[in-house]
């Protein structure tokens, strides 16, 4: 074992730890470390853009695309931190445009917007160009500038090192911690891939930006890697989980393979068709017709193949169409989608439409921090020292569907803020002592699997995993179906705990960390699903068919999944009861094998605007 | 896990085929203490193991790996994320070509024969499929692969016409998966070589209008493992999943080169 | 508490910094196509006109360097076609030989092997005399005036 000493550990080298690496590294000592090389995060397979009002090819202002975050989050969104982020995207997109980032450009020169899913002009009368794009390559164009910068600074990275336990120094789902009192980080413990060596590494601050957790899902556009390891240790340190019940489907990924289509199809023209050739989304959003968000955009597409008008011969995906756009259009714009259809499916988009169906692609809900990146307890203390950005963190700006492009925005701006909060916090403060044996649990946990002479195998737990969770907790979600998933889950947990693997090995052992990574598959599900079960509405990307409308009254304020330990003196299971936290109104307590999730709440900022009915 | 693993068949009817992988295989001896990462490690024998497996027509190289990883042997190891050809993790050399598993269809391979699969060549292998990218990387690095600029900052966003911005186009393709570089035959030998990805992405930032830094790329890539040393045999060109015409990326490197010096 | 190797060793790469692999490379190029000109005027002159091959003897040789140009020519045409051969050579042995050591051989012995036919080759250029004073009758060709 070998330990570390660093004022600021990010955890993971996508699009959020590196902007965080950038500004945290010129003012204390960083490492990030990461368990893949930094340029493979799925940053990189974002596509279309990114939105910030700069106006250079229309009027448009920052106020207008905080109305649209809001509105596309079905006013689940924190309005005060939607405005930090739609007025700092233009900083952030000039950052980047001078860091090196090569967006595409307008004739004078500038950098070229392009329109995009429900990003309009005045408060929803049309679409307006607002998102920068680099072709369709955005995402893999900010991950590479961002990565050219880390180079430029000789900001240290630990490549293929994976984080496996978050050290604080009270553990909030083992014991009772009361309100007031101050939490601290003091560090991460994480395995060498390459070696098998585990590395305590002390820090004063740190970030987790590990991304999101698509592989709950079968048909996800999500990579492999993307397991939710940062929201699940943070999870198992007692640490809530906001708004989980919140997955966007992506209208278009490739039909079958999930592989993602980018929205700029649509923005740059593209038209859903069903198989009688109508243009579906006529019907549901008349104004915006298929630029209309994506949780709607999906919902529709899903309807269409429901009541027997899909395309093919199962009837079961719908037709992306580009074939009125010029090939050199679809050339220039996007390339990199055409040849995705091209190569997995060998349709060709000059003269074909392609197969589209919603595939899972982001999780809106993650570790709740506020807008200086600062992870949250509970409604309202934070943890110190402890901070998260990107996906896995939920800031919350993007509510209960996140608009297109404000991903790569939600990176820049509050990679930006934590990377700057966590240095000068570990300016000040001093390193928090260790736990005794600080990799114990985890060297327990590895070798208990490792040399686990036979039981479970990973791969049909996970496919389990995923086929109830695409079955019963996808773009249509029903009481009975969540129910569903729930006992299937916890008997997934049960059998994973027999979970055996064949490769007992030290060096570059994949097969114990895909063990590993399910079983954050599983605590990241459970909480999906439990948050879906107690929502009983339909908001945004989280749509019940037996609660068909949005419960403003009753569930306008966002879910905080909590773990903690069973009542060991006969207490009542409910609530928040004994525990004295802000852990809300929602009072709901599930039981698993060894601890509870509770479920809090945490109410919802709004500045300007009220909630409205969401039309489009 | 992958979402083609059960394929519906959507996409008219999905034939499901048997395929033969012949996989290069290397376990590395367990040292009684971990070795530091890079160091070199033990030798052990490299050799061939052949795995059959139902695939359907959607398929893969990609997912037949993880189906031989999954459902048979849990310690053949490789790289793997987006799954898509555009993380650039999982390069090997599939049938005698450098390819990204994810990006070859089996449908696209002769059925009738055995698929070989070998880790990329140039690179100590250190696990199956898996190869030392650090030197790889160093290279890169070494490159000043970001834009260098002079003078005050402009407060909005520097200038560049679109056709200022098409001439680095290609190169900005770039995942860094090692594709060209491990098809290089002057790579394979000593390894000295900066290799055709370093060179793609020095070439990214020369011609960026923007940049001010050529000269310092010039003088790095005009070293005696610089570009002088590409023998323009194409293997690069014809490697790229992404596309990149990388010889010819050399060979305007070299150009700019002479350009420079008279 | 051991360490571990910084996570970003470099590669240790020597640095020339000259344009000596430049100079090669144009070089390469340029003797090669001055090469193609100069070879196929030096086939054409000799295997065609001027009565053809079969009017070769020691005297056409000795009758062409009697003139300056043709001097010029086979003089450039063995420089050109011994450096271009040679640095030829030199990429091939760096990039196919492993070891430094091997390298290092190969390349003495292909320098010291151009080095001996460049300047036996230049000698004979530059001395040639096809009726040396004082050289036994019997061994000069007939056009030799005694």
């Amino acid at each position: 074992m070998q330990t570390h000493q660093y004022d600021v550990v990010i955890v993971g080298a996508g699009g959020a730890g590196m902007r965080a690496a950038l500004e945290a590294s010129t003012r204390a000592r960083t490492a990030v470390i990461t368990k893949l090389y930094p340029t493979r995060s799925h940053t990189g397979a974002a596509q279309g853009g990114m939105c910030a009002a700069l106006a250079n090819v229309e009027e448009d202002n920052w106020e207008w695309h905080t109305f649209d975050t809001v509105k596309g989050g079905d006013y689940l969104v924190d309005q005060d931190a939607a405005e930090i982020m739609a007025k700092e995207a233009i900083d952030a997109v000039l950052d980047l445009e001078k860091m090196g980032l090569p967006f595409n450009r307008t004739p004078e020169g500038k950098i070229d917007q392009r329109r995009f899913g429900g990003h309009t002009r005045n408060h929803g009368d049309a679409p307006v160009r607002r998102a920068c794009y680099a072709a369709d390559r955005t995402g893999h164009m900010i991950l590479q500038t961002l990565y050219q910068n880390c180079v430029k600074q000789d900001v240290e990275f630990y490549n293929e090192f994976y984080v496996l336990d978050l050290l604080v120094d009270h553990d909030l789902a083992a014991t009772h911690v009361p309100d007031g009192e101050e939490v601290h980080a003091s560090g991460v413990v994480a395995y060498d891939l390459a070696t098998g060596e585990i590395h305590v590494f002390q820090a004063k601050a740190v970030i987790l930006a590990t991304g999101g957790a698509g592989k709950i899902f079968k048909t996800t556009s999500n990579a492999h890697t993307l397991t939710g390891d940062g929201i699940a240790l943070a999870y198992r340190r007692g640490i809530p989980l906001e708004d989980m019940e919140f997955f966007q489907f992506h209208p278009t990924g490739l039909a079958g393979l999930g592989i993602l289509l980018s929205e700029a199809a649509r923005g740059e023209g593209g038209i859903l068709r069903n198989s009688e050739g109508e243009r579906f989304m006529e019907r549901y959003a008349p104004t915006i017709k298929d630029l209309a968000p994506r949780d709607i955009v999906a919902r529709s597409m899903a309807n269409e193949v429901r009541e027997g008008r899909g395309a093919g011969p199962h009837k079961d995906y719908v037709l992306l169409d580009l074939t009125h756009l010029e090939p050199a259009v679809i050339d220039a714009k996007l390339p990199d989608i055409t040849e995705f259809a091209r190569t997995y499916l060998g349709v060709e988009p000059y003269t074909e439409p392609v197969p589209v169906y919603p595939t899972a692609h982001y999780m809106m809900g993650g570790v709740p921090t506020n807008v200086e990146g600062e992870v949250l307890r509970n409604a309202t203390d934070v943890i110190r020292g402890l901070y998260a950005a990107g996906e896995c963190a939920c800031v919350s700006v993007h509510g209960s569907n996140r608009l297109g492009t404000n991903s790569l925005l939600d990176i820049n701006v509050f990679g930006k803020r934590s990377g700057r909060a966590a240095a000068a916090y570990a300016a000040t403060a001093d390193f928090v002592e260790l736990p005794d044996d600080p990799a114990g649990p985890v060297v327990a946990e590895l070798e208990a699997i490792r040399t686990r002479p036979d039981g479970e195998r990973v791969a049909d737990i996970r496919a389990e995993l995923q086929q109830t969770m695409d079955t019963n907790a996808q773009v249509f979600r029903t009481q009975e179906s969540l129910e569903q998933a729930l006992e299937d889950i916890k008997a997934l947990q049960k059998r994973y705990r027999a979970v055996a693997v064949q490769d007992r090995s030290r060096s570059f052992n994949t097969d114990l960390l895909e063990a590993v990574e399910l079983g954050f598959l599983l605590d990241v599900a459970e909480t999906v699903v439990v948050g879906a079960i107690n929502r009983k509405e339909s908001r945004g990307g989280h749509f019940r068919e037996d609660f068909p409308k949005r419960d403003d009254a009753g569930y306008m304020r966002h879910t905080l999944a909590y773990r903690r330990p069973l009542p060991t003196d006969g207490h009542r299971l409910w609530s928040n009861d004994s525990d004295g936290d802000h852990e809300g109104e929602f009072a709901h307590t599930t039981v698993f094998d060894g601890y509870r999730l509770v479920l809090g709440s945490k109410p919802v900022t709004v500045t300007r605007y009220q909630p409205m009915e969401r039309k489009y | 896990m992958t979402a083609t693993a059960q394929a519906p068949s959507q996409i008219g009817e999905v034939p499901t085929f048997e395929v033969r992988l012949k996989v290069r295989r290397y376990l590395p001896p367990e040292p009684a203490q971990p070795l530091p990462y890079g160091a070199p490690a033990p030798q052990a024998e490299a050799y061939w193991e052949e795995f059959t497996v139902r695939v359907h027509g959607t398929d893969r190289v990609l997912d037949a790996l993880h189906k031989v990883k999954w459902e048979q042997d849990g310690s053949l190891t490789f790289r793997r994320s987006c799954a898509h050809g555009v993380c650039g993790s999982d390069a090997m050399r599939i049938n005698g070509r450098n390819r990204l598993a994810c990006k070859t269809l089996l449908k696209d391979l002769d059925p009738t024969k055995p698929i070989t699969i070998e880790p990329i060549k140039g690179l100590s292998v250190l696990k199956d499929l898996v190869v030392d990218m650090e030197p790889f990387f160093a290279s890169y690095r070494e490159i000043m692969p970001f834009l260098v600029t002079s003078g005050n900052e402009p407060t909005r966003e520097r200038l560049q016409s679109p056709e200022q911005r098409a001439r680095y186009d290609d190169t900005t393709k770039c995942i860094l998966c090692a594709c060209c570089t491990s098809s290089c035959p002057v790579f394979w030998n000593d390894g000295q070589y900066f290799g055709p990805a370093a060179i793609v992405n020095a070439h990214r930032f020369i011609f960026d209008s923007r940049d001010s830094g050529a000269a310092q790329r010039l003088e790095i890539l005009n070293d005696k493992e610089g570009v002088w040393r590409c023998r323009t045999t194409f293997n690069c060109t014809e490697a790229c999943p992404r596309g990149i015409e990388v010889t010819k990326a050399i060979a305007e490197v070299k150009r700019a080169m002479i350009t420079r010096a008279y | 508490m051991t360490t571990i190797a910084e996570p970003r060793s470099r590669a240790t790469r020597k640095t020339s910094r000259t344009n000596a692999e430049m100079i090669g490379w144009i070089f390469m190029r340029a003797s090669g196509v001055l090469l193609v000109v100069l070879i196929f005027g030096h086939l054409i002159t000799n295997l065609i006109t001027n009565g053809g091959v079969h009017a070769i003897d020691f005297g056409f040789v000795a009758g062409k360097w009697a003139a300056p140009l043709w001097r010029v020519w086979d003089l450039l045409m063995l420089w050109l076609a011994m450096i271009h051969g040679t640095n030829g050579v030199r990429t091939i042995v760096n990039d196919y030989a492993e070891k430094t050591s091997t390298r290092l051989v190969l390349k003495s012995i292909l320098v010291l092997a151009a080095v001996v036919v460049v300047v036996l080759g230049t000698l004979v250029i530059f001395t040639f005399d096809p009726c040396p004073p004082g050289a036994p009758a019997d061994l000069l060709p007939s056009f030799c005036k005694a």
